[in-house]
């Protein structure tokens, strides 16, 4: 039966309480043990993560999990595929590595019981982690409206942690503006339950037809959910808000958040509608993706920040995970390779992301500014963060060996093969924008001048937030089972209804 | 027995140098990684000497999709690029300790170009492409001159252009592979039924092109070759032009007659043999005019092989390789020599005829490794007007020559023409060997007795004879050639660039318009709606 | 018109209502209290599909009223956090915008990102 658990399927309900317990539990001990708590869940969350990835590879299926032994229509099912795995697995490395790093600048001052920015951080930081593993894994556009809100909710005051006042109104903008997405979403489920009586992903997709009911619904949904990715022209939040967050903060709401509303467009548009042919749904959508990429790039060429740049290079990079609904959609013979390429971009992306944060980071409180144009030479003296930034720039730029250029490799061939030459042009294009802004930020800093460096980078730091960039660049390397692990539970369209 | 080692040998190759790459990661194995690095092109020496007699070798990782190959052409510039970082290698490490920025560009340029002449599937050999091409930015600017920055912005501009170029190109080609190879062979092999043949031989002629400095996308290297010192000069001229080469060779499908296609090259070959003739002509500075030799010297190579694609002859690639190892020697050579003049007034007096020999060669001096490689190429222009302009380039390059000769005499010793002592002392033997070494190779790609003659001997000396009578002619009017800008057509690029930098502006306009909440706002319902209307249309 | 569409229809109009004050209403306040009004409209929406659950054939579907509850409790937790954040702008600078303009330093300066 659809909804029945499969054996290793309680894995799910670990991961997710893992996170809870530790948000509940830093909540409950206050003060210094809120960072100990996070730091003890993050290898035990990688642990869960990977057992979770083994079992789905091991038996070929998904794991499945019925939450108080109800299975759907009336209960909730829990649901690891292929693609919730590996999303599971970068989660917790990126957490890991964002925790790490976040213990010189969050941690409870000697002499101080509690203080409130730690506190807030570590307990925010796991809330995050736990709404993540929800999206993943559930199975249930309800329960998943209810973890997007915990997302929203837990990255909201990381946004303002430090309370100047432009954090606090990028902070509020953040907020209302992926209210205003949830809201849409949340009457776009209503309008499926409406038509089909379930919100079960798996049942819903054996009753999909096109009805207007479910025409609106996915509209509703697929345009709420665009709000909170910042796909262009909705992204107003997103760069100040990463951009004035602390890095650690700016590491995973780039690398983690904005992909966890996109995990749910892919839930949609794959695994709920796959029924529902809609080409004219991946042009509209590549279209704007390749709006995003162009805009974005462009945009990131003119910063005068390191930080808005890479923000900036944010928009761009979603674009490209927008244009997998024209190239992976249906079941034609480029449609693995599409699928194949936007997973690999969505990885890539979150690691090279997340390094590139991480750096700019150091190099802000190292240098005490991040203006571009200030940093002639600089390469000199902080030589492993600029090797992270270069091998980031790297997997955005999509030159080898990297995940971004397996994943612009794979994009590349489906658009040829399919005959789709727009989406081909586009992602050269911003190739040679990526390169543009990479250049900017790399060129004046390997040359010759002199910084004054108010204090060197600590090693650790500098090791985590490049380890996170070797990833991306390993990425590159991925074996061809990787590629057939993330389709195992994609439900594969046999020709048009 | 020996395919064994050969095999070994290619593999170690490229994971000598790769090790050494793997040791500059440990800040104290570093500074001896890099003083070592001279030695790593051996094994990459002995493959390709080794390869030269044996037969096209092999190799094939489907664990890590890797396929390695060494077929003729490829062991040709192998063991004269290997050959060439050894010696210029050992010349800038073994005397001075440039900065390990310097060393690990030079290191991961070595592998890339290295690397190019043996890569045999479409994705190692994009990666190597890049490390030949990318890093090459740090031997740019080495010096941190006034013009480097500006060379060495061009230069990675064009760079990455060729990547974008050629990225699309690869993807073409694999499409058209219907087993889904990407192994070079089998990608060839199914391009000339291919639907997209036409658009992936544009791309392929214009990303290698590019590399190559073909009119009209020549306009960097003069500028680099100038604002790089005399060293990185050398390896760039000589090892890094050349996987532009190896890729026309290797992504041409010269088996099948493409009279069109051939008919295109060969113009653009012929256009960029005298274009960078005509160029160089009004150049003062040695280093920009040996930029436009090579321009011209390309030109011909790559004239060489549209001739060959008109014809359908496969066995062409040979030919052309060696033609372009007898360059890589030689413009090498001649860069050092410039060093060398510059290094020391106190000339003795066969150091000007040891080195108008030399760049003579490159029109064919008889007995010099340049007559051999007219000779090589003579199948490719046999025809008539072919064969006519291929004469009226050897005496467009000996002109060039005499240029160069008469410019090198004023070489004087600034930064830019700083050359490691060790070089500047062994630069005859140097110069000896360019003229020398093409002999031992020839009898790779034919018979070293077509070489004698005196018919030969006549065809080698009347270029040069008419050659030095313009160049008397062109000496007296020396002030009245027109003032061209080094790189040429760069000017007009970058002005193009400077007007697109003011789309930004308008970006920035609508970005900002864009944020403002209500604009966002409205963007969601339209969004909404028109998703509604295109999911309604699915049916 | 029966009880149900006129329900529905109400929802729309409250739902469109909201989205009005949403996007046109410059002062944060006052879209949040449009982003609850909307939250009204699809409540009002779910409780009309409450009679048209195809489950386990109970007569008034308590599934969608689950649903509702947890979302009237989302929607408040939503409101909290708006509000503080709302305050303490308030409280900080003296004004709340949420025009960028208002936020953004003439070439957007780090001076004060430092440490970040």
């Amino acid at each position: 039966m659809m909804g029945a658990t499969t054996p290793g399927g309680f894995l799910l309900v670990l991961a997710i309480l893992l996170p809870v317990g530790g948000v509940l539990l830093s909540f409950v001990l206050g003060g210094r043990f809120a960072e100990r708590v996070a730091l003890a869940v993050t290898p035990l969350g990688l642990a869960l993560a990977l057992a979770i990835a083994a079992g789905v590879a091991h038996s070929g299926q998904p794991l499945v999990y019925a939450v108080g032994g109800h299975p759907p229509p009336l209960g909730i099912a829990l649901r690891a595929d292929g693609i919730s795995a590996v999303m599971l697995v970068a989660a917790a490395l990126i957490f890991a590595a964002s925790g790490f790093y976040a213990r010189a600048k969050f941690s409870t001052p000697p002499g101080v019981a509690e203080s409130r920015a730690p506190l807030t951080f570590w307990i925010m930081l796991q809330a995050i982690w736990a709404a993540l593993t929800i999206v993943f894994v559930s199975g249930d556009l309800f329960n998943l409206y209810v973890a997007l809100e915990l997302l929203t909710f837990a990255a909201v005051p990381l946004v303002c942690i430090d309370g100047r006042p432009e954090t606090l109104a990028a902070a509020l903008r953040y907020l209302l503006f992926a209210l205003f997405g949830s809201i849409c979403y949340l009457l776009g489920a209503a309008l499926f339950f409406g038509a089909y009586g379930t919100l079960d992903i798996a049942l819903l997709a054996q009753r999909v037809h096109p009805l207007p009911a479910v025409w609106a619904a996915a509209a509703l949904m697929t345009a709420g959910l665009l709000a909170k990715t910042a796909l262009f022209p909705l992204h107003l939040w997103l760069p100040p808000a990463h951009a004035n967050a602390p890095a650690a903060a700016s590491a995973v709401l780039s690398g983690l958040v904005v992909k966890g509303s996109f995990f749910l467009l892919l839930r949609l548009w794959f695994y709920v509608l796959p029924g529902l042919p809609a080409p004219a749904v991946g042009a509209v959508l590549g279209t704007l993706g390749s709006a995003a990429i162009l805009f974005g790039s462009v945009l990131a060429l003119r910063q005068a920040r390191l930080k808005l740049l890479i923000a900036y290079s944010t928009i761009a990079q979603i674009g490209y995970l927008f244009l997998i609904f024209p190239l992976a959609s249906g079941a034609h013979s480029w449609s693995a390779d599409g699928w194949s390429g936007g997973v690999m971009q969505i990885l890539a992306h979150a690691f090279a992301k997340a390094a590139m944060f991480l750096a700019a980071g150091l190099l802000a409180e190292s240098l005490g500014h991040d203006q571009i144009a200030k940093l002639t030479g600089a390469a000199r003296k902080m030589p492993l963060t600029f090797l992270t930034l270069g091998l980031g720039g790297l997997s955005l730029m999509g030159l080898p060996p990297s995940g971004g250029f397996a994943a612009k490799w794979l994009m590349l061939r489906a658009s040829v093969a399919s005959g789709q030459w727009l989406w081909a042009l586009v992602i050269l294009a911003g190739g040679l924008l990526a390169a543009g802004y990479v250049y900017r930020i790399l060129a004046p800093a390997l040359g010759d001048g002199a910084v004054a460096l108010k204090a060197p980078p600590q090693r650790g730091r500098e090791a985590v937030a490049l380890s996170l960039a070797l990833v991306a660049v390993a990425l590159g390397f991925a074996p061809n089972s990787f590629f057939d692990f993330i389709e195992i539970g994609r439900p594969i369209v046999m020709g048009t209804p | 027995m020996i395919e064994v080692l050969v095999d070994w040998l290619l593999v170690a190759s490229i994971f000598a140098p790769l090790a050494l790459l793997d040791q500059c990661f440990s800040k104290s194995l570093r500074p001896q990684a890099l003083a070592l690095q001279w030695l790593a092109p051996a094994p990459a020496l002995a493959a390709g000497l080794l390869g030269l007699g044996a037969g096209p070798v092999n190799l094939d990782f489907p664990a890590l999709r890797l396929s390695l190959r060494l077929d003729q052409p490829g062991a040709l510039l192998l063991t004269v690029a290997a050959l060439l970082w050894m010696v210029v290698g050992a010349g800038v490490f073994r005397s001075e300790q440039p900065s390990s920025r310097v060393g690990v560009a030079w290191l991961l340029t070595m592998i890339g170009s290295l690397g190019v002449f043996v890569a045999a599937d479409l994705i190692s050999f994009y990666l190597v492409y890049a490390l030949v091409s990318i890093p090459a930015y740090g031997l740019i600017a080495w010096e941190g001159l006034p013009n480097s920055k500006r060379a060495a912005g061009v230069y990675m501009a064009f760079a990455i252009a060729g990547e974008a170029l050629l990225l699309l190109a690869f993807a073409l080609l694999a499409a058209g592979e219907p087993q889904g190879s990407l192994r070079i062979v089998d990608v060839m092999a199914a391009l000339p039924a291919s639907p997209w043949r036409d658009l992936a031989l544009a791309l392929l002629i214009a990303g290698f092109g590019m590399k190559m400095g073909l009119a009209p996308l020549n306009g960097w290297m003069p500028l680099t070759y100038r604002a790089a010192p005399i060293p990185a000069a050398a390896v760039l001229s000589g090892a890094g032009v050349k996987a532009g080469v190896i890729g026309l060779i290797r992504f041409l499908p010269l088996g099948a007659a493409l009279e069109n296609w051939g008919l295109a090259l060969a113009a653009i070959g012929f256009f960029s043999a005298f274009y960078g003739v005509a160029i160089g002509l009004t150049q003062k500075n040695p280093k920009t005019v040996l930029a436009y030799s090579s321009i011209s010297q390309m030109g011909v190579i790559a004239a060489a092989l549209g001739m060959a694609l008109m014809a359908g002859d496969s066995g062409a690639s040979s030919s052309v390789a060696f033609y372009a190892a007898n360059h890589m020697l030689v413009k090498a050579a001649l860069f050092l020599t410039i060093g060398a003049f510059a290094a020391n007034r106190a000339a003795p007096l066969w150091r000007l005829p040891l080195a108008g020999a030399l760049a003579l060669s490159l029109a064919g001096l008889p007995f010099s490794g340049g007559a051999l490689a007219k000779l090589a190429s003579k199948t490719q222009f046999a025809s008539g007007w072919a064969a006519a302009l291929a004469s009226a380039s050897s005496v467009a390059t000996a002109l060039l020559m005499l240029h160069f000769l008469s410019r090198l005499r004023r070489a004087t010793a600034r930064a830019e023409n700083a050359t490691p002592a060790g070089l500047v002392r062994v630069w005859p033997a140097l110069a000896v060997g360019a003229l020398v070494i093409p002999w031992a190779l020839y009898p790779a790609v034919g018979d070293l007795s077509d070489a004698f003659g005196l018919a030969k001997l006549w065809d080698g000396v009347w270029p040069l004879l008419i050659a030095a009578a313009l160049a008397y002619v062109l000496y007296d009017l020396q002030d009245r050639l027109p003032r061209i800008h080094e790189g040429d057509s760069v000017v007009a690029y970058e002005k193009a660039f400077d007007k697109s930098l003011a789309l930004g502006g308008a970006f920035e306009g609508i970005d900002a318009r864009l944020r403002q909440w209500p604009a966002a706002g409205l963007s969601l319902v339209l969004i909404a709606l028109v998703l509604a209307a295109a999911t309604a249309l699915g049916r | 018109m029966t009880p149900a569409v006129l329900a529905g229809l109400v929802g729309a109009a409250v739902v469109g209502l909201g989205l009005y004050g949403l996007i046109v209403d410059p002062q944060p306040l006052r879209k949040l209290l449009a982003f609850n009004l909307i939250g009204s409209g699809v409540f009002l929406v779910f409780g009309i599909v409450a009679r048209r659950g195809a489950a386990a054939g109970f007569e008034f579907d308590p599934v969608p009223q689950a649903m509702v509850i947890t979302g009237i409790v989302v929607a408040f937790a939503a409101s909290a956090l708006a509000v503080a954040l709302i305050l303490r702008l308030s409280e900080t600078s003296g004004g709340v915008s949420l025009d960028p303009a208002v936020w953004t330093k003439p070439d957007d300066k780090g001076e004060k990102g430092d440490g970040q």
